[in-house]
This record gives structure tokens, sequence and C-alpha cells, in this order.
């Protein structure tokens, strides 16, 4: 397991985590000494912890050698840092929950980087994914909760579950492994009709099919974010193996049909878009959240009005889908930005990890997750300040919900995998050139 | 398949580009309409933690200040719709909304203030807005007014500066919660309901809000078009026969006043004439003029907030006829302005021709006297050449001195003015006087209206005559 170069790598690792640290300390700090007490000292207490275990990771990658990209893991530790210091500035609560969960994504980091670093098995059982996805998707329809219009939840007693977070690991896992099994004959066509390249039925056939499965569940379950989510992805990968625009616009125009029909069928996906393009009209009812969220984007002007001084809890969940305003407000224009552009930092390296990859599995599997999760961030941001009809779902890392945060430890699990099993080829290949140099 | 999920990555980072800019956008352009916006709870949520600031006029009088958590107005009626109140319930009006983020200092520069403030547990203190208002000249004009309706404004326009701008009839904006009646449905009704109710419009402020007929004083228009087109128009002779005949049109005068030349003509304010010249320089040329006067414009559109204000009216060149013409250039037809309006056509005249953008703000200054920001005096637009505004002064030394305006007359100073006497739908003529002192270095302007009061001279030059002698005995 052990590689030379992986040393180097987590030296940068290290560093980069030690900024992150400084960062939730400050945070944690600021919100303790708001309201100095023995029962405020949990905050610390919490960063602590997370610290720990975010250090604990890293030596234990140090001492086992592991060569998987060096960003990913301090800038997942911004996101939580901030994701914890917001939620107990907003409910401590909700911040003892988080906290949780973060330490079973850790866990689940861990045991994924330990025992799963042959993730290449996975590309054998695409019809299992396929199968469980439907069935996650089908379990909350009929046994489901409802929360904020969407039923997407399941009730496990002590906790609930959203499968729709998983299901999206299983959609990506699916489109990799059955896109670089197909990619060539869906890329060049094995039968022409009209002169024009088709590929066969079966090639296409369960893409279709999978597609057109999980969007139908989704409009039963109202769950309008995660569609989005599972649509564009499923483009971007089919268009990343591919790369016919024929498939993009295809996929564009049942988008659009998909939209204008939902849109004539459903009444809260009319109530979406007409809250989007005059919000001001139900500034009283439907349209209060996203007002109340521009409220908190202005109210913090450049700067921000400061941890804990603004007034974030008028923006209904703001915890959750809405956490990016509260965000805003607090540490103004300039913080919101910079939370942006770590996310594009954390989007440039998983396409970095893929186009470094070695082979189209690995390559479709890290850029299928990448974009996932850049358009998970886009839909939502884009949402929250109204530049797009607001679908709920959440933040990555950031915003409050467990199953949505273990998911996106697995996706940064898989990454990191990626990333290992190239970097290590890349110093076997050196050293197996430099013995056959010496001679 | 690497150069699509090249191509992939571009276009999902340009889309965070997007983002990015979007959030500015909103941040930084819609920003202070979202911060100020009625439905955003910050707001009042905020002023519940400040002590808001104080208005104070040109002396330090106070105008609108907090007790307790009481706001007070020391002025009461004779302010009410200038300096306007806040109110949880029926919102914020006048200064008091156009300066709130001064009187609650929420501006972007104090945010490091709030914060110091913040860790030391101090309480905030909003600041105080100095306005160019005179507390004693706007209780001057409102006792003049009496219970008569109408506006009275004074100017300086050498600076823009509003001395007095007053609206009647009036209200307390101290009582406005109160209880005052009950609805037919047995519902109680407070002071503002029955404002709200009231047939006379007490909610009004007429003095930048009003829609009225100009009557003669447009004639300084009308003038101003004509001696821009002509200068020779200072040696013509006119013969007035007392109504004039236009495509079957009568236009009536009120006197057949026979031969006048200009200076005569605005003296004794001869319809004929001024009809006559109107139409001798042609619908565009007068709708020009008027234009150049700020006729149909904000002078706050875009810049600092201030009061509501409502742009004259007048017909496009292209819908008005030869009749239509004739009445506008003696401002009846369809013509329609405010009073502050009028002040600022007399402040062209006055300051050869350049009017000085009208404002209200003199300063805004931190709880300690430090000013933060200064109004720096801006010209807004240039009406007219210095020549023409001349030649118009000394038409307007002669109103006073032997026309229609004697009324306005000082011992001692020279006064210019122009009368009018509007006619209107809803009775008696309004009566109107614009007219500013001392006519060889204008120091004010003044123009009153008393809605159906009669005739200009007679109702409305004593107010402004009042108005005028109080400026200028009371020194600077």
């Amino acid at each position: 397991m052990f590689s030379p170069g992986a040393c180097h790598l987590r030296a940068v690792e290290g560093k980069l985590l030690f900024w992150a640290c400084a960062y939730l300390l400050v945070g944690a700090g600021a919100l303790y000494f708001l309201k100095p007490a023995p029962s405020t000292a949990v905050v610390l207490i919490g960063a602590l912890a997370t610290m720990a275990a975010f250090w604990g990771l890293h030596f234990f990658w140090s001492w086992t050698g592991f060569a998987g990209d060096p960003f990913l893991l301090p800038l997942v530790a911004f996101f939580s840092s901030t994701s914890l210091v917001f939620l107990y500035r907003l409910n401590p609560a909700y911040a003892v929950r988080q906290f949780v969960w973060l330490m079973i994504g850790l866990f689940t980091l861990w045991v994924i980087t330990r025992f799963l670093l042959r993730y290449r098995v996975l590309a054998d059982y695409k019809y299992v994914y396929a199968l469980a996805g439907i069935i996650g998707l089908l379990l909350p329809i009929f046994l489901g909760v409802e929360q904020g219009g969407a039923k997407s939840w399941l009730d496990l007693g002590l906790f609930q579950v959203q499968p729709s977070e998983f299901v999206k690991i299983l959609l990506v896992l699916f489109l990799a492994s059955f896109l670089a099994e197909n990619r060539l004959a869906l890329a060049e066509g094995t039968r022409t009709l009209m002169g024009i390249a088709l590929p066969a039925p079966q090639e296409w056939g369960p893409l279709l099919v999978m597609w057109g499965v999980s969007l139908l569940l989704l409009i039963f379950q109202k769950d309008l974010g995660a569609a989005l989510i599972y649509f564009t992805t499923f483009l971007a990968m089919v268009y990343a193996s591919t790369a016919r625009v024929a498939y993009v616009c295809l996929g564009g125009a049942l988008f659009l049909a998909g939209a204008a029909g939902s849109y004539a069928l459903f009444e809260h996906v009319r109530l979406r878009v007409e809250i989007w393009l005059n919000p001001w009209k139900y500034v009283e009812t439907a349209g209060y959240q996203v007002v109340q969220s521009l409220f908190a984007l202005a109210a913090g002007g450049l700067t921000g009005s400061g941890l804990g001084a603004g007034l974030p809890q008028f923006v209904p969940a703001v915890h959750t889908d809405f956490i990016f305003a509260a965000i805003t407000e607090e540490l103004g224009l300039a913080g919101g930005l910079g939370l942006l552009i770590i996310y594009m930092l954390f989007v440039y390296r998983g396409f970095v990890i893929a186009l470094a990859a070695r082979d189209d599995f690995a390559c479709l599997l890290a850029a299928g997750f990448t974009a996932l999760m850049g358009l998970q961030t886009f839909i939502i941001i884009a949402g929250v300040i109204k530049l797009l009809p607001l679908t709920g779902v959440t933040l990555p890392f950031v915003s409050y919900g467990g199953s949505s945060l273990v998911a996106n430890f697995i996706i940064l699990g898989l990454l990191l995998n990626i990333s290992h099993e190239t970097q290590v080829g890349v110093v076997e290949k050196r050293l197996a050139r430099w013995k056959h140099w010496r001679g | 398949m690497k150069n699509n999920i090249r191509r992939l990555s571009y276009l999902i980072l340009g889309s965070f580009v997007v983002l990015s800019l979007y959030i500015g956008y909103v941040n930084v352009f819609l920003g202070p309409a979202l911060a100020t916006d009625p439905h955003n709870r910050r707001l009042a949520a905020y002023e519940a933690k400040v002590h808001r600031g104080t208005i104070y006029d040109r002396r330090g009088a106070a105008l609108a200040k907090s007790e307790g958590d009481r706001r007070s107005y020391p002025l009461g009626k004779d302010a009410a719709h200038v300096v306007g109140f806040i109110s949880q319930r029926y919102g914020r009006t006048g200064l008091e909304s156009a300066y709130d983020r001064y009187l609650l200092a929420m501006t972007d520069e104090e945010k490091i203030e709030v914060i110091i403030d913040r860790l030391l547990g101090r309480p905030r203190v909003g600041n105080d807005v100095v306005v160019t208002l005179d507390a004693r000249l706007q209780q001057l004009a409102m006792r003049l007014m009496g219970k008569r309706r109408g506006a009275v404004v004074a100017l300086d326009p050498r600076n823009g500066e509003i001395l007095a701008l007053a609206s009647s009839p009036s209200y307390d904006p101290n009582a406005i919660g109160q209880p005052a009646g009950r609805s037919p449905d047995g519902k109680v009704l407070t002071v503002y309901d029955l404002l709200q109710r009231d047939k006379g419009a007490p909610l009004l402020n007429r003095a930048t809000q009003g829609a009225y007929p100009p009557g003669s004083t447009f004639k300084l228009i009308t003038a101003a078009g004509a001696l821009t087109t002509n200068p020779e128009v200072i040696k013509r002779i006119f013969n007035c026969q007392g109504s004039l005949i236009i495509d079957g049109f009568r236009l009536a005068d009120t006197a057949a006043h026979g031969a006048v030349d200009f200076y005569r003509a605005l003296a004794v304010s001869c319809n004929t004439t001024f009809a006559r010249l109107g139409l001798e320089m042609g619908a565009e040329r007068f709708y020009q003029t008027a234009r150049a006067f700020g006729l149909t414009l904000n002078p706050w559109a875009g810049g600092l907030p201030e009061v509501a204000y409502r742009p004259g009216t007048l017909a496009p060149p292209e819908k008005m006829n030869k009749p239509h013409l004739g009445s506008s250039a003696i401002g009846q037809g369809e013509v329609l302005v405010n009073p502050l309006q009028m002040a600022l056509v007399a402040a062209a005249i006055a300051n050869d021709g350049v009017i000085m953008r009208p404002h209200l703000l003199a300063r805004v200054q931190d709880p300690y006297g430090g000013v933060l920001l200064q109004s720096v005096p801006r010209p807004w637009l240039t009406a007219i050449s210095p020549e023409v505004a001349g030649v118009i002064k000394e038409a307007m030394v002669d109103v006073v001195r032997e026309g229609t305006g004697r009324g306005a007359a000082l011992s001692g100073i020279t006064v210019a003015g122009k009368t009018g006497s509007a006619q209107n739908p809803k009775g008696d003529t309004h009566a109107w006087f614009v007219g500013f002192a001392p006519a060889e270095k204008p120091r004010v302007v003044v123009a009153v209206i008393v809605e159906n009061g009669g005739a200009g001279g007679v109702v409305a030059a004593p107010i402004a005559r009042e108005m005028i002698r109080a400026v200028l005995t009371a020194g600077p």
C-alpha cells in the first residue's frame, strides 16, 4: 500500500489543513466569546473534536502512504467548519446533530479510503445500481414522510433518511460503468438511418429507461431539486463520454418538454416559476422565503454584518437550503464569494482527477461526481439568489442534513481513491523507467 | 473524451462565475432598495436597537427627534409633509423615509463602528441630519396660509437650498396613530385613517406633488422662448383688443390693453400678446423651452433621495394644435405643474439662467458633531442665456412696481415677480405668485399658490411679500 511520493502530497495537505483549522477556531472562538458561559463551551469542544477527526484522517493517510489528492480534504474541512459555525450560530441543536453526522461522514470516508481502494470492482454491478436506485426512489413514495412539500424522506425512528441523496451516487456509478462500456457505440453509432450514424437500441435503451424512471419517481416525490440534479448530471456525463452535441440537444429538448409538461400539469411547479418571475406578488405567502433570502443577501453589504450580528433567522429553512443567504449576510459579499471560490477549487480538483485518471471508467466516474457536486452547488445557490427558480437541494457539505453529508463524503472518498490510483500508477511507471535506465 | 471533460469543466466553472456576478449585482446594485424595502423586517429589528438620529433645520432647531422609544415632531403640522413621519403601521414618508440610512447609521462605511459598538456593548446611535429648511420660515408660511389650501415654497436661487416647503391643509404627525373615531361598522379609526378618507387630501404634499394649471406665471416660460428665438421682441409694439381668435377659438383677455410693449405686456399680464408670442414660436420651440426649465423632469431622479416629486406635464408638440398652443402659452390648456417647479422657473431667471439642483440635505453629522457628508451645490439645468434672464428680470420688476404684482412690493427692496390667476374646473381661479428679491442680487425665490383663492396679485402676492421680508431681514 505504501507509495513513495505520497509523503509530499500529505505534507501539502497538512499545511492546508492547518489553515482550515485556524478558520474553524476563529469562528468557534467568536461564537464562544459572544456569550461566554460554560454551556457555550460546547462549541469549542465541538471545534476541537472536529479538528482532531480531520487531523486523525490526515495522519492515518500519511502513515499508510495514501496518495489521494491533497487539496480535497482541506477544502472539505473549510466547508465543514463553515457548516458547524453557522449551524451553531443559527441553532446550536442543529450544530450538535450535524457534528454527529460529520463524524459518521468522516468515518465513512476512512472506510472507503481504507477498504475500497480497489474501487474498480464497482464497475461490475451496474444493473444492481439501477435496481437499487429505483427501489431507493420508490420507497419514500409508499413509506415516506413529507417535508417542505417533498415526499422524499424515510423515517427510521431515530433519524430520517433521504434516499435520493444516495441514489445520486448510484446514478453516477451506473452511468460511468455503462458509458465506459458503450461509449464508442454511442459516439459513433453501429448502424445508419438516413445517413445518420445511430447506436443500437440495446446501447441507449438502458440509459433512457434509467433516466426516465428516475425522473418520473422524482416527480411523484415532488422533489424537483433532485430531479434537476439527476438530469443535468446525466446530460453532462453523456456529453463527456460521447461528445455528440446531438445527444445534448436531444436531452435539452426532452428537458424543455418535461419542464413544459410539468408546468402544465403540476400546480407546485407553476407556483415555483411564478414566484421566480415575480416574488413580490407573493411576498406574504409563497414568495416570502426567496424575498427574505434576497434581503439577507443584500443586508451584509461587502463585508457582512459580522458573525452573530445579522438577522438570517428571518429566512425560513435558513439552516438547510438557504444557508448560503445566512453566510452572505454575516460574512458579506466577500464571504459569499470566498465560499464560492472554495467550491470552484473543489470542482477544479475534481476535474483534474478526472483528466489524470487511467481509464474511461475512472475518468467518467470522477467527472460525473465532480459535475454532480458542481451542478448541485450551482442549482441551490442560483435558487437562493433568484437567478433560477428555487428547487430545494442542499448546499454540499454545508447545509444541515445527515443523508446529504454522508453521501457527499462517499463521493469524496471515491474521488480520492481514483486520484490515489492514478498517483500510484505514475510513481510505479517512474520507478520502472528508473530501474530500466539503471539496467 | 478528455477534451469533452475539459469543456465540461469550463462550462461548470463558468457558471460559477455567472453566479458570482449575479450575487454581486444583488448585493451592490439591488442592495440599497432591498435594505429599505417595507417587507424587510431587518429595518424594524435594527431600528428597535438604534437610537434614531435627529433632523435639524438650518439653525439647529429640531424637526424630528427621538424621545425614549417615541419619535416626536416639534413643528407638528407646520412641517408635516416635508419632514414626514415613521410609523410601524403606516410606513414612513418625507425626509424620515429619504434619510433613513443616515438616521439609523446604516451606510456601508459605518460597518466597522457597528462591530466596535457591538463588541463594547455600546448602544448604537444614529446620525443626525441637518436640512436646509428654516423652521421659522416654515411656520410663517403655514401661518400665512391659514385655513386656505395651497402651498408655499422658498429657496435660495444661488445654491438650490430649499428654505421652506409648506403644504396646507396639514396634520399633526405626532398624533397619526391615535384613535379618532369609528367607522359606520364600528371599527376604531385612527387619525391617519381619517386623514386618508379626507376629501381635502391633507396627506398630499402639494408643494412637490401638486398638479396645478400655472396660469399667467407660465408666461415667464413663453417670454423666455420668445426672447431666445428673437431678441428683437423687446422693440415690438403689440395691440391688444381684449381677445384673440385662433382658428375659430376665442381666447379672452381680462381687458383690452391697447398698444403694449413686451415689458408692459408682462406687467399687465396681457393674454393676447403672450398667446401670439406662443403661436409665433411654434409648438416645438415652446415645448423645448418648457423642458429647458425642467418642466417634465424630476430634479432628484437618480441622485440622493429627497421627498416625493411629481414632474409637470405638458402635451408633446405633435399633439398641440393652435388653440391648444395659444392657451398653453398663457398657462392654461393642459399644462400642469407643482409649486416647487414654478419656484425653479423663477430661480432660473434670478440666477442668470442657471437652475441649481434643489435640495433639502445640508449635511449628515455623527452624534459628536463630526461631519460625515456635506452637500455641495450643483447646477441642474441651464434654462436660458444670462441676457434673456436679464430682460425678463427687468419685466418682472415692472410687474411688482406698477403691474399686477404690486401686492408683493416692499419698501427699500426691489422685488421681481409674476402673478397668475389660473382657471380650473373646481371653482374660483387658483391664485399664484412667483418672484424673487432683491432683484439686483437675488437671495430668495418664493412660489405661492392658494387654491381657488381668486386673483394672484391680491391673494398670493402678499404671502410672498411676507416670506421675502422674513428671509431678507433675518440675515443669512
